[in-house]
Formats: C-alpha cells, structure tokens, sequence
C-alpha cells in the first residue's frame, strides 16, 4: 500500500535543507519499525517520494510524502508510530491511504500558499498596506533573474502569482501569497517578496525594510479548474 | 536564555553557515531539568560539529553521565570562524546547545584531547565562553577545567590552561570524579573551594593535577624533570583501563545529528587496544591491553543502537577490527539480521592481508569502489624497523585480491622521515605503488574490464610521539621532509598514481606539542592572540603566526622538534604511566635498529610490556564465545 502522509516543519527544525530534511525522516521511519519498501538493483534506497523541497530557514504546517509499505496498515498507527520517533521540529499531521492517485506528489502539486512576515522600520496603517499590494498587483509583469545549469535568464513571475494579500501588524507587513509551483511556471516566494520590496521602494526607499524575514508554507494544492483540493483529498 | 535564544535564531543563525551545527535539539540529545540535578557538567569538544559528533568517546560520556539522575551533561564545540565573529560582535559567551547557557554556568569542562592541532580551539573555546584563559586565574566562582583523551598523556603543553587530567579510558573513572565534585559541592552550599576540591580528585587513581606539581629546569633552561610540589599528591599518575569490555558502558541511544557528519554511522566498537606493536604508533602502546567484546553482546548492542538511532549503516570499529577473534561470525551474523532492513557494514581499518580483502568483499556487496590498507614504509628493512609486520608478498596478495574481486582503487598509506630512512626507501613507495599498479592493470586486463585501475598514494610525515618507542627520536626537519616529499613526487611519474601528502609544517607543529614541556603553554597562547585557529584545517592553518608566536616569546620549536634525546633525558611525560614501562620502550628502539621485530602476544608469547604485570588486567579475547 501507499500512505501519503502530511507532516509539519517547525521552529525547532527550520535551520534543515531539503536533504537534511530527508535524511532526518528516512532515519524516524526506520525507527518507526515500519513494514518500508526498497527499490531494487545494487543500492537499494528507501522508497519514500516528497511533494516539494522546503528552503533552509523556512517552516511549513502543509508538507507532504508518499511513503509505499508492505502490507495494509492504517493510516492513524502509521503516524503515531512515526510520531514517536520524529525529531524535534517535524510532526506527521495526517494520512490517508492512497487508492485513486496514480502520479507522484511532486507531478500533481501545483499551488502554493505562504505566510510571509516582513519587519518594516516605522509602523505602517492598514491602508497603507492595502495600497502597496494593489501597487504590486496592478504590475502586469515582473522579471527575475534566475541561475540554472544553462546560465542566467530572466523569467516573469507575475503570471505565476495568483493571489497576493497584505496586512500591517506591529512594525511589519504581512502577506499572503498564492503562487504556481511544480515543474511549470514555480514561483518562489522569496521572488514574490523582491517584487513586493522593489516596487514599494519606488515611494518608500529601501531603509523602509528592516531585517529578518520570514516565511511559513501554509500549505500545498492541487488546483484543478478553479477548485483547489489538499493532496489528501485527491488520494 | 528565552531572550538569547531569540537573538540566535532570528539574527545570529541565519547568517552564518550550517546553522544545525549550534541547534542542540538533535535525536536522543538530552536536555535535563538545571535545578534538579547536583552537578552540570559541559563536554568540550575542540573541533567542529561534525567532527565532535564522529567520535564514539563523546558519545559514551554523554551517554554514562546523563544515565545518572544527578548530573548532567551538555555539549559545546569549537565555533566555526563566522560564529565566533558574530558572537564577539555581539558580545554574546559561547554558550552550551542543549540549554543555551554560557560555560561560566556549568560546574565543570571537560576537554578531550585528541589531536595536538585543536589546542588553540581549546583556549578559544575557553575565552568565547567568558572564562579567564589560566587555570590560576580561575578561582571557586569558575567552573573546573578538565581534559583526557590521548593527548593527556603529555598534557605538558596544557598545563597552564586546565586543572585537571584524566588519564585512561573515560568511562571508568568519570563517575569517580563526578561523585567527588557533587560531595564536594554538596557540604558547601553548591560551592566550591577550588585548591581542596583539586586535592580530593587528586586522590583519585588516574587523575593529574598539574597545579600540584613543579617543572624543573637546568641554568642552560634544560627540562629536568617533573616534581611533586603539593604535599601527598601521587608522584606518578597511572592511567585507568577497563577490565572488562563486556561490562563497560554503551551508548544504547546516541545522538543522531541532523547534519551529515564525518562517521555517520552507527559504531559497534568490537575490541579497544591493539597490541600489533608498530613502534611509531602511541594509540598502539595507550590503549592497552587487547580487549575484545563477545560477539552475542555486540549482536544486541547493534539492535538496539539501530532501534535508537535508524542509522543505514553499523561500523565494526576499533583499532584493528580485522584482529577481532569473532570477526567472520560476528560480520555473517550482522549481515544476515540486517540485511533485510537495508543496513550496511563497513569496517574502517583493514590490515595488510587477504584475509582482510575477504572480510571487505563480504561487506562491499555493493557500491565498489576502493579499498584502502598501510603498509607505512617502502622497504622490508624499514618496515622491520617500525615493527609493521607486513611483507611485500601479503602487499601484492591483498592487491591481487582488491582488483580480481572487482575493485579498481586502492589506496596506500606511508610514511616519510621514519628512523633510519633513506632515499632507498622513498625509492621503494614508488617502486611498491608502480608494482601494485601494474598487477591491476594485468588483472583488469585479463578480467576483460575496460576500467583503469588506481592507486593512491598518501604519505604523511613520521611525527614523534610521547610514550612510543621513537619517542625519543628526532623529526626531520621541514625543508628536509619537503626535499623527500618532492623527492617522491618526482619518482612518481606513472599515470594511475594519485600522490598526497600532508603539509610538512603541520607535522613538525604536531610533534612540537606531542613532546614539548610547560613553557610550550606561552607560545600557544600567542599563537591564540594571534589569530590561529583550527590549525588542522588546511584553509585555516597559518604557519607564520605560529612563528610570530615562537619568536616573540623566546621558544625555539626546533629544539624540541628535531633534536633527538638520550636515555638520560628527562622527559616531560615521565611522570606519567601508561602501564608500558619505559625499559620496554627503550628494549623496542634498540631492536628497531637491529632490525629486529617482535611478536603480537595474542599470538606470540608475552613480550612483558609491563601492561597486564603492573595494572591487573589482561588480554581478553573471545575467540568463539
């Protein structure tokens, strides 16, 4: 059977890259003393498929894996067993028995939501705040540079960002952003964040921003004309 | 602490690399209640995170205190340069990772001691954490500085630094010490009375107290030897060893790091000791006598560490596992209750011998690549010298074996400027590389393959060690080791030869601190002042501050280095026993230079080190228990 099982990123885990991350949970899952599957051939490794890589220093309550097993097991023991053995900052949330889904995580995913909080240096109004993400939105374009193998290219995110929402609380902007993510058209939060700060600076200066952002996953989707389901919804 | 740890994760880690490194909230790390306990004890390790958290020995310590309702221990490594830069930036103390707390809060250090080139990281540690730098600076307020491990056994250098050493195996007496801090504390309200809580550890078997006792030296500044200036401390310190390996302490929970470490891996340490005898190797001598662990209680301790920690891989570790009586049973079995789970063996140290090449097939099912084995010396004249018992013939089987079984690497360790070597010997490591790489070659060849075989040569400098029997021979100097280095370098010339060697500069620091006396203590504070930090690290290491700090305060490193001493010298370890005489020492550096080797006494009769004579223990093996 395959379980897709959700699970957190906290505070205490939030200094982990992707790879720590996944060495981290192949060694709970062993300790777990579940039934796992091995792939064949001369290095076999643990079969465990992830969603989406979670950025060093960000935290996340909606992430996900697909975990095959041997046998039937029901989903609530898997996780409390995992539960038990996960170290400090990584919590299994939920899980369902996958039946229907026949791609992987990683294939269907296609929406991203974060929560972002962003220390300003003086305090700012609601309204203001509302001004500066409908200046943000009213962009029909934005470019980003990226790096990949093939050099530098520029890319525009702004189709890829589907809902963006901003509110001041305590010397910091908050935003709620929504953007396309998976193999086509991904767009990183930390991309939405400079073309936030880049246009806000136009009439606010770049000493406006204070230090230390920080960004929380809140979850990941599968969007599917216009209705969005959670990946253990279209298990 | 709440506000401390606020600055650390919100500005100080996220600006500096491997964040995890200063976290503390690892698997099975422990994190006990301050208040409840009656002793907080911090282990120090001088080196990096992920070379600390390799070592099996912090790992048993952490384990054998936090056991104890009483005590606890927390864990701090050396900062990595842009965390240190940071802390002082903001004045923050170096600071415990189980409970962010800086050292002045602890009630005791503990150092080990396991590299001569972390000692810089030792004073480093000491001045971050807020703490004066000198033991005598420290008064009752201050936590007790401690430090083991092997290079306790000349602990000279660091005499000024720490208050105390332990000499022997850790486990055994750390318990002893512990009990002897919490009375102490416990009759006073929580406090101490430093010079008096010294002399009750004093009292304890294996425990030096440097403060108690006076170097002396001749007009010409000549070491005369050690005497006992505290009235009733011990005039020599006799190390601790465990009896008994069965009935030592395990680690049945150790901490599994969220970094990729070093050895990340789950260690089963089969045996402790090796009585092999090579003559430059002091762990040989250190650690004796030959204890081996039954291979049932291994079994279950492997179960029960893989339960604990899902770790992917078991290391069969100790100085010589292929000398472990139960090995091929032992590895059968693990491989057979393992496999199913996907856990692997490896073995980390192989003797020269087919026998070994089989055990590494067994283990390397799959993933093929390299094996690696020391020979040490280019010549059988040489090697007869260093008692390494290995021929050229048990050379050239083990690589017959390494490339038929299917390898295509091997790699060879040396080393340059032993006893009595000549250019003769350089020729020789040239020669065996090039014969090694020819017969894999013809094999490959015959076996149809179309790889290229490889063969790596890595060569490190002989470096004098205390306790040894060459440990009163002198090191070559550096412009001699690099004129062989470069001399090997050019004798060399077959594609297929991959060639290393270690900085010279290093080796010749390494062989200063292994022998030097107390006054060594003052270069290594300027050198401190100074900058040096992490020396063993090669983007790190800065040889022209250390020579700064020779010069400005009058040491001469050479005179220790590369002089060599008599049989009437005074050493500055003299004081200090291993259980190895020093008649068997010298009786081993003669027959060096008679070329004349000697027995293991597993196999070979007792050759009367004066381990089992002078210490009541003995060797221990299993041999199919």
């Amino acid at each position: 059977m395959r379980l897709c099982l959700q699970y957190s990123k906290e505070e205490e885990a939030r200094f982990l890259s992707h790879l720590d991350l996944m060495r981290a949970m192949e060694r709970a899952l062993r300790r777990a003393q579940l039934p796992l599957v091995f792939s064949e051939g001369f290095n076999p490794h643990l079969c465990v498929s992830y969603a989406s890589a979670l950025a060093v220093g960000v935290t996340s309550e909606g992430e996900y894996l697909d975990l095959p097993l041997k046998g039937d097991w029901p989903a609530e023991e898997a996780v409390q067993r995992i539960n038990a053995v996960l170290p400090a900052g990584l919590k299994m949330v939920a899980a369902v028995p996958v039946t229907q889904r026949r791609e992987s995580l990683m294939a269907i995913i296609n929406l991203a939501r974060y929560r972002v909080e962003i220390p300003l240096r003086q305090a700012i109004e609601q309204k203001e705040a509302e001004e500066m993400i409908a200046q943000v939105l009213a962009r029909p374009a934005y470019s980003v540079l990226r790096r990949g193998k093939k050099g530098e290219r520029q890319v525009d995110i702004r189709p890829g960002l589907w809902q963006l929402q901003g509110w001041a609380e305590n010397n910091k902007l908050i935003l709620h952003i929504a953007v396309q993510t998976g193999s086509q058209g991904n767009v990183k939060p930390e991309e939405v964040i400079e073309m936030v700060k880049d246009t806000v600076s136009f009439s606010r200066g770049e000493n406006f921003w204070g230090e230390n952002i920080r960004i929380h996953r809140l979850g990941l989707y599968i969007r599917e004309n216009d209705k969005i389901y959670s990946p253990l919804e279209r298990a | 602490m709440q506000q401390l740890k606020q600055v650390l994760e919100e500005e100080v880690l996220p600006k500096v690399r491997k964040p995890l490194r200063y976290l503390g909230n690892e698997y099975n790390a422990v994190r006990k209640d301050w208040q409840a306990v009656k002793l907080r004890s911090l282990f120090a390790f001088p080196d990096v995170y992920e070379v600390g958290m390799s070592h099996l020995g912090l790992q048993i310590l952490y384990g054998v205190v936090n056991a104890e309702p009483d005590y606890l221990m927390e864990r701090v490594f050396a900062p990595w340069p842009d965390l240190e830069q940071e802390l002082r930036t903001r004045a923050i103390p170096l600071f415990s990772l189980e409970s962010l707390r800086p050292l002045a809060d602890f009630d005791c250090l503990g150092f080990t001691l396991q590299y001569e080139m972390s000692y810089t990281n030792i004073l480093n540690i000491l001045a971050l954490g807020g703490l004066p730098l000198r033991a005598q600076e420290r008064g009752n307020e201050a936590p007790l500085v401690m430090a083991g491990g092997p290079c306790a056994y000349n602990p000279e250098p660091l005499a000024e630094f720490i208050d105390f050493f332990v000499l022997g195996e850790g486990e055994e007496v750390i318990l002893e010490v512990f009990a002897v801090m919490a009375a102490h504390r416990a009759i006073r309200q929580g406090k101490q009375d430093k010079k008096e809580v010294l002399k009750e550890l004093a009292r304890i078997r294996g425990v030096y107290v440097p403060s108690f006792y006076e170097a002396l030296y001749d007009e010409q500044g000549k070491f005369q030897g050690v005497k006992v200036k505290e009235p009733g401390a011990a005039p020599r310190i006799v190390k601790r060893v465990v009896r008994d390996l069965d009935q030592a302490y395990f680690p049945a929970r150790p901490i599994v790091p969220y970094l990729e470490v070093v050895h990340d891996r789950m260690m089963l340490e089969v045996l402790r000791g090796c009585t092999r005898g090579c003559r430059f190797c002091q762990a040989g001598f250190l650690y004796r006598p030959v204890r081996e662990r039954s291979k049932d209680l291994l079994l279950q301790q492997a179960e029960k560490i893989s339960e604990h920690t899902g770790h992917q891989e078991i290391s069969l570790t100790s100085l010589s596992t292929s000398d472990y009586t139960c090995v091929e049973p032992l590895l059968q079995e693990v491989l057979n209750r393992f496999e199913g789970k996907n856990i692997g063996v490896s073995l980390p140290s192989l003797r020269v011998d087919s026998f070994s090449v089989n055990l590494a097939k067994e283990v390397q099912r799959v993933r093929k690549t390299g094996l690696t084995f020391a020979p040490e010396a280019g010549t059988q004249r040489l090697r007869d010298v260093i008692n390494k018992n290995v021929t050229e013939e048990n050379l050239m089987e083990v690589a017959e074996a390494v490339f038929q079984e299917g390898w295509t690497q091997i790699k060879l360790y040396f080393m340059l400027g032993l006893p009595t070597e000549t250019l003769a010997d350089l020729d020789g490591i040239a020669a065996l590389a090039a014969k090694v790489l020819l017969r894999g070659r013809e094999i490959l060849r015959e076996k149809g393959s179309k790889q290229r075989p490889t063969v790596t040569v890595s060569v490190s400098s002989f470096v004098p060690k205390p306790h040894t029997p060459f440990q009163w021979e002198p090191q070559d100097s550096i412009a001699l080791l690099q004129e062989k280095q470069k001399y090997l370098r050019n004798r060399i010339r077959e594609k297929g030869i991959v060639y290393h060697y270690h900085e010279a500069e290093v080796s010749f620091l390494e062989a200063v601190f292994a022998k030097g006396d107390r006054r060594l203590g003052q270069a290594l504070e300027e050198a401190w002042r100074l900058g040096c930090r992490f020396d063993g690290w090669s983007e790190h290491f800065r040889y022209e501050l250390w020579r700064e700090a020779f010069r400005k305060t009058g040491i001469v490193p050479e005179e220790i280095a590369n002089q060599p001493l008599t049989y009437q010298d005074a050493l500055p370890w003299d004081h200090l026993d291993t259980g190895v005489k020093k008649e068997y020492l010298r009786r081993e550096r003669e027959k060096a230079y008679e070329l004349a080797t000697t027995g293991d006494c597993r196999f070979a009769p007792c050759s009367v080190c004066g381990i089992c004579q002078d210490l009541d223990v003995d060797t221990r093996l299993r041999k199919g228990e």
